[in-house]
């Protein structure tokens, strides 16, 4: 047998499995384009104030054009939110309260309209983007979407929420900053 | 390359090991397959349970705290702790200091409302002796996350899951936004009966597996000795009887199957077997030679004895059939036996005669020695063969050696000058007597005393024969 390189069974098995793997993982999708900063911001609020989970440093939350085509369907007195699929929110978490010019965001957290995601919590994907590496993790756990849930109950936040809209899980919603 | 030594191992043992094998890996694998997928769902249903009961206890906090009943909350948990005394369900500060302890949490809520909403309690919740909380860190870090886990402590076993409480925007009113992990609630449930009955049942299921596959192993087992192996055992023994020359034994086998078959072949066998054998008692060791080494005709150097009973025909008038052929029997059973004993090979008998041959380097010697046994055995006991003797001749010389008769019947057998001339000695030879031709004495040499030679006129033959006659020190020599 000399000459000819000889392939245990084991190895046949683990060639056949890292390609299995390979092909069965779908290629990572990227939540946060490249473009997202050219995205309009769905509040002119500056939000550096403290909120739970990201203490006082500054945030900056874009929503992409799916997002801003969605209108709310009057329900009774209210107004219900819900955003089309493909509906993209990015917030930049910067360093600090004041960043200087120029600094960048060291965190993306995204919600991506996915209800079809078997990860989707809500209808949403909740990720958080690590800067400047840019590794994307969908969250599974409900940490994200239980806090988020308070988007459609009163809260401290913008226009508070007062009339308890369903508001899809999003805390500033389009033309609510307006207010 | 060095051969392997094949060991023995007998098929009892082999199929049995087989069978304990196949059964424990099977039946095991199963076994194991199984209980672990037991455990796992019930770990499953624990930890769902554990976290569904999270859920609850969480909202019915978050509904207490929000309209500012923070008593009521404090005095709920107290209850539930107490309703079930197997589970413990306690309700955690985020920096591990048990809920509700002391004042810290309202006067902190009062500055951040910037007003004496709460007043403080005059004393602290009692200080039980908490469990320690292992772990505790996942679920009040950022992200927090859900814990499941397993833990034993005093000989106990527990199921413990904790369950984050998240500082809400509506909570960070009161509680402020410095935080996003408010506390943790942490329900653990006393599951060490459980476990027990559960090992108890595992240990059980091990026996009765074990129980099973030995039983199986030992049923089966004997079901393949009775069904096979020990028949095949008896065919074996049986063979092994017959190789070492007993063919009285026959395999005990009724089964109407592949084995009774091969039984009932092996015992028609061996009886087959045991009829040749008998057969070559009646047949000369040439004959059987024959046989094996190829029958064609050759010429070869031989010696001839040839014996005869003297006085045989008035012998047969005087006495009864039975004491004639007896004695007969007798004497050439003997003679055979002596012939034998030096290397002889008996040709035939015909009648009271016995043709012997010798063959090889010192035959005529051999043949000298047996033809001296023989008379001087008859000298000694006469009685033994009721007073018979014989005569004897022995030649040497080229002989022709075939199969000769016909196709149904045929002897492998001699032919020849030295024959013709052997028979002729013997029939001049008296009783006692012991007649060899010139070139046997010449050959067996030394060891004998021969008288001689005489002239002996020979049916035949023109010229008269040199013969001598063996002294055998007995009868008439
Ligand atoms: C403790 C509460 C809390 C948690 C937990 C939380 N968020 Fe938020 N999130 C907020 C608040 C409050 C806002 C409003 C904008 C602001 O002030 O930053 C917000 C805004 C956002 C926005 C902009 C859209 C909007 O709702 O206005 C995104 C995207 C977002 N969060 C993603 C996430 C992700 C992903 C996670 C989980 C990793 C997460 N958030 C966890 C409170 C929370």
């Amino acid at each position: 047998m000399k000459g000819m390189p000889r392939y245990s069974p084991l190895t046949a098995v683990a060639v056949a499995l890292a390609l299995l793997a390979g092909c069965s993982r779908a290629p990572e999708e990227i939540y946060a384009p490249a473009d997202y900063p050219t995205w309009e911001r769905t509040t002119s609020i500056t939000l550096n104030y403290p909120i739970p989970g990201h203490e006082n440093r500054l945030r900056i939350p874009r929503m992409n054009a799916k997002g801003f085509s969605a209108i709310p369907a009057r329900v009774g007195s209210g107004l219900k939110w819900d955003f089309p699929e493909d509906t993209v929110i990015v917030k930049e978490v910067y360093a600090t309260a004041n960043p200087a010019p120029g600094d960048k965001p060291v965190q993306l957290t995204i919600m991506a309209k996915d209800p079809n995601d078997k990860r989707a919590q809500a209808g949403w994907l909740w990720i958080t983007k690590d800067l400047p590496d840019g590794k994307e993790t969908v969250f599974t756990g409900n940490f994200c979407v239980t806090c988020h849930a308070n988007a459609n109950e009163k809260h401290p936040y913008g226009d508070g929420n007062s009339n308890e809209d369903f508001r899809d899980y999003v805390y500033f919603v389009p033309g609510e900053a307006a207010k | 390359m060095a051969k392997r030594q094949l060991r023995f191992r007998s098929i009892t043992f082999t199929v049995n090991l087989f069978l304990v094998l196949a059964l424990a890996v099977g039946v095991g694998l199963v076994m194991v397959a199984f209980t672990y997928s037991l455990l796992a769902s019930r770990n499953q249903l624990t930890r769902s349970s554990l976290l569904q009961q999270g859920n609850i206890i969480y909202t019915s906090i978050a509904n207490f705290m929000l309209p500012g009943d923070a008593p009521l909350a404090v005095k709920f948990v107290g209850q539930i702790s107490i309703s079930s005394p197997e589970s413990s369900i306690s309700l955690y500060r985020r920096d591990g200091v048990p809920a509700f302890s002391d004042n810290a949490t309202i006067e902190r809520v009062n500055t951040n409302l910037r007003e004496a909403k709460f007043s403080p309690r005059a004393q602290a919740a009692s200080q039980a002796a908490r469990p320690s909380t292992p772990r505790f860190k996942e679920a009040s870090s950022n992200p927090p996350s859900e814990v499941f886990f397993q833990e034993s402590s005093g000989g106990n076993s527990y199921f413990r899951a904790y369950r984050p409480l998240i500082n809400l925007p509506k909570c960070a009113v009161c509680h402020g936004s410095d935080h996003t992990v408010r506390g943790v609630i942490d329900i653990r449930s006393d599951v060490t009966s459980v476990i027990r009955t559960q090992n108890l049942t595992i240990a059980g299921g091990a026996v009765g597996f074990l129980v099973v596959v030995g039983l199986l192993a030992f049923l089966i087992g004997s079901f393949l000795r009775a069904l096979v192996l020990s028949p095949i055992q008896s065919i074996g023994s049986l063979c092994t009887q017959v190789t070492s020359g007993s063919f009285e034994g026959r395999v005990d086998v009724r089964g109407k199957n592949e084995i009774g078959d091969l039984a009932r072949t092996v015992n028609q066998m061996v009886g087959g077997l045991r009829e040749r054998f008998e057969l070559t008692k009646y047949v000369s060791r040439g004959t059987i030679g024959a046989l094996t080494e190829g029958q064609k005709p050759q010429r070869v150097q031989r010696t001839l004895l040839f014996t005869d009973v003297r006085g045989f025909t008035a012998y047969t008038e005087r006495h009864e059939p039975e004491r004639v052929v007896r004695a007969l029997n007798r004497l050439l059973e003997r003679q055979s036996e002596i012939i034998h004993e030096w290397g002889g090979d008996i040709d035939k008998f015909v009648g009271d005669e016995v043709v012997a041959v010798f063959a090889g380097e010192d035959a005529s010697t051999r043949a000298c020695r047996a033809a001296r046994d023989i008379v001087r055995l008859c000298a000694m006991r006469p009685a033994d063969f009721d007073g018979l003797s014989v005569g004897i001749g022995a030649a040497s010389g080229p002989i022709i050696q075939g199969m000769i008769g016909s196709e149904r019947r045929a002897d492998f057998t001699v032919i020849g000058d030295s024959v013709n001339i052997a028979s002729r000695l013997c029939s001049i030879a008296k009783a006692g007597q012991v007649i060899v031709g010139d070139s046997a004495k010449a050959a067996a040499g030394a060891e004998f005393a021969f008288k001689g030679p005489f002239g002996a006129k020979l049916k035949g033959k023109a010229a008269p024969q040199k013969v001598w006659l063996l002294l055998t020190g007995a009868g008439p020599g």
